[in-house]
């Protein structure tokens, strides 16, 4: 891992660093309890759409403060969500600071909020319609959005490297079998498979089951185009000569299977993996903006955004209820660009 | 000495075409045994049927093939007697060597019997250090090692678990004439050293008689003549052996042409009716179009030719 990582700093710059705004991507994730300054479903019904805060270190005497603060804002417009800065009101902003109960990682509770202010508020990337904070929305969003990439990817993989991988070694009946299966899978536009699968289930859901259910729905649809190219790359791989080595050594089959031509499809596959995670974040997202994905109040970078569909008043005049947008173009150019890295870095022959 | 291996009879091939005919040969312990013969005459084929690494669409069709008294062509898990018990080399190690492993890696995987990664790791090290590599060849890949090592990461691979036979399917043709004497040297040690029963495959029958202690000359699927290497080269009783001896650039002066054998070897799909030799042989007789030749046992060497005898191939 660390030679890995080394190499790619070395070869692939562009990669290297898309790895650790990754890593910060994930780790802010996993850390949304820790670092939002509210809770995530928390409604200021005060301040919809209140545009982003500005933090000053500087204050309009142009006197320096080392405490970097806030000036109090305020709804003057309910109409046109219009707000206007209180120039006489500085608000400190603190570490540590007390707020409502909370649990944290599920583990313990605590009052207690990483940074935040004791009056006024700090949105730093503005409130929604319901005035909630858009930056506490987006860590505790990347939590789905995030793992679902995750867990979709390691399940259609596991799904197509098994199936793909026995059908090309194998071949005949099984592979006729397997791959007419397939084609079935692949038969069906997989936007209204996504919805029709949907659809069989029941609406009133907990939001874990739903969000288990987007995954294992996203996962069903893609393995079957995977196994398809899998078993096209296993089915030239076999013929390699050092297949023929490997079976002259005696090792069995599924080892042939899963140590030698599974590796060998690695410079196509993890490309594939990176290139597939932005298509399950995107596919959530879409199943959210329909109003099929998580739903409210639980936020995803998905159903943050589909606030904004069909909204024109919104996006010309709260531009910045398209972050999440911007967060789900970070993590997929983020993922291209690893992925593109990686296949360099992990070819033996490139070293 | 106690035989090794014993085909007897062995037919392979399917509808359409036979491929080895009628094969018949043994290896004793601690022999080396060559088969010579042009491109397309089995030869490989007969490395492949011993340990049942044929193409899918051809099969053993009749014979048995007796490896210290089992018979392979009934064992349905040959995995417990490929690697274990017979060890093979190619002809080309760059395309048989997994390029994403280490050559470590490799070869531990081809131990059995041995859990302990450690013990694992110390037989590789001593096994490198045999086939006459540095140790940090454990840690390189196969495309960073020469033609030359990497036939001998192979070896390794091959005889890390101390076979009865190792079949060598041309392991010098890729490599150059001074990195090949090399390999050779290495196979005659091991030969000596392991005890090791061997199967050479080769083009050359100066490099045959060089290395092994009998040679079996095939052409067409057929064995056609069979004896101990300095017979064989000194005094070759079949036509086709006489005329391959007779291509050999060493028994020819500066400056003199090289004689070649003319015509090619027929194809398997439209063999001739009579000797397959026939259409290229100097000495033909009308039976020879006709009828094919039996084998002729002279004490221990055998001839398939119509010049000693008339024995008809049933």
């Amino acid at each position: 891992m660390k030679i890995i990582l080394k190499r790619l700093k070395k070869r692939n710059k562009l990669s290297y660093i898309s790895f650790w705004i990754i890593i910060f991507l994930y780790l802010s994730a996993l850390l949304a309890d820790l670092i939002s300054p509210y809770p995530y479903n928390k409604q200021f019904r005060d301040y919809p759409l209140c545009p982003p805060t500005r933090i000053h270190f500087f204050d309009y005497n142009r006197k320096f403060h080392l405490r970097p603060f806030v000036y109090e804002i305020r709804l003057v417009n309910p109409a046109l969500n219009k707000y206007e800065i209180v120039k006489e009101k500085k608000c400190p902003i603190y570490f540590l600071v007390k707020g409502e109960r909370r649990k944290i990682l599920g583990l313990f509770y605590s009052d207690r909020y990483l940074f935040g202010t004791k009056e006024g508020k700090v949105f730093l990337f503005g409130t929604d319609i319901h005035g909630r904070d858009i930056f506490t929305r987006i860590l505790y969003g990347a939590r789905i959005s995030l793992s679902i990439g995750i867990i979709g990817v390691s399940i259609s993989f596991f799904l197509g490297f098994l199936i793909g991988g026995i059908s090309g070694y194998f071949g005949g009946k099984i592979d006729n079998f397997l791959m007419r299966l397939v084609e079935i899978f692949m038969m069906f536009p997989s936007f209204y498979l996504m919805l029709s699968l949907r659809a069989v289930f029941p609406l009133n859901l907990s939001s874990f089951q739903i969000y288990l259910l987007i995954v294992i729905i996203l996962s069903l649809i893609g393995w079957a185009g995977l196994a398809r190219i899998i078993r096209g790359m296993v089915l030239s791989i076999k013929e390699e000569e050092y297949i023929l080595a490997a079976r002259a050594l005696g090792l069995s089959t599924f080892r042939i299977i899963f140590k030698h031509i599974i590796p060998n499809t690695f410079s196509y596959t993890i490309t594939a993996i990176t290139l597939s995670i932005p298509g399950y974040i995107l596919g959530e997202s879409a199943l959210s903006l329909l109003g099929l994905g998580i739903q409210e109040p639980y936020p995803s970078w998905g159903n943050m955004l589909s606030v904004c569909v069909g909204n024109l008043r919104v996006l010309s005049n709260a531009p910045w209820m398209l972050t999440p947008g911007f967060f789900i173009f970070l993590t997929i150019i983020c993922f291209n660009f690893l992925g593109d890295g990686l296949r360099d870095v992990l070819d033996p022959k490139n070293w | 000495m106690k035989k090794i291996l014993e085909l007897k009879n062995i037919y392979v091939g399917n509808e359409e075409i036979k491929i080895l005919k009628n094969i018949n040969f043994e290896v004793k312990k601690g022999e080396v045994l060559s088969i010579v013969g042009e491109s397309g005459c089995g030869k490989s084929m007969t490395l492949r049927t011993i340990i049942k690494l044929l193409p899918k669409n051809i099969k053993i069709l009749k014979g048995k093939i007796l490896f210290n008294e089992l018979d392979i062509t009934e064992i349905q898990d040959m995995e417990r007697i490929r690697g274990k018990e017979i060890g093979i080399i190619f002809q080309e190690p760059s395309s048989y060597l997994n390029p994403l492993f280490t050559i470590g890696n490799q070869i531990e995987e081809a131990i059995k019997n041995e859990k302990s990664k450690k013990l694992c790791k110390e037989k590789v090290f001593k096994i490198l250090q045999e086939v006459g590599l540095p140790e940090n060849v454990y840690y390189l890949y196969p495309h960073q090692l020469s033609g030359g090592m990497q036939q001998r990461a192979m070896i390794a691979m091959a005889i890390v678990n101390n076979p009865f036979l190792l079949l060598a399917d041309e392991p010098t043709t890729a490599l150059d004439v001074t990195t090949a004497l090399g390999i050779i040297n290495l196979l005659k040690n091991l030969v000596a050293t392991h005890n090791l029963s061997v199967i050479f495959v080769t083009h050359d029958i100066s490099l045959a008689r060089f290395i092994s202690d009998t040679i079996i000359v095939m052409y067409a699927g057929f064995i056609i003549e069979k004896g101990t290497s300095e017979e064989i080269y000194n005094q070759p009783l079949h036509p086709y052996t006489k005329k391959l001896i007779n291509c050999l650039p060493e028994k020819y002066r500066k400056r003199e042409r090289i004689l070649t054998i003319e015509g090619e070897v027929p194809s398997l799909k439209n063999l001739p009716s009579g000797c397959p030799f026939s259409n290229r042989c100097d000495f033909k007789i009308d039976i020879c179009e006709k009828y094919l030749p039996g084998e002729i046992k002279f004490e221990n060497r055998i001839v398939r030719c119509f010049k000693y005898g008339n024995i008809v191939e049933s």
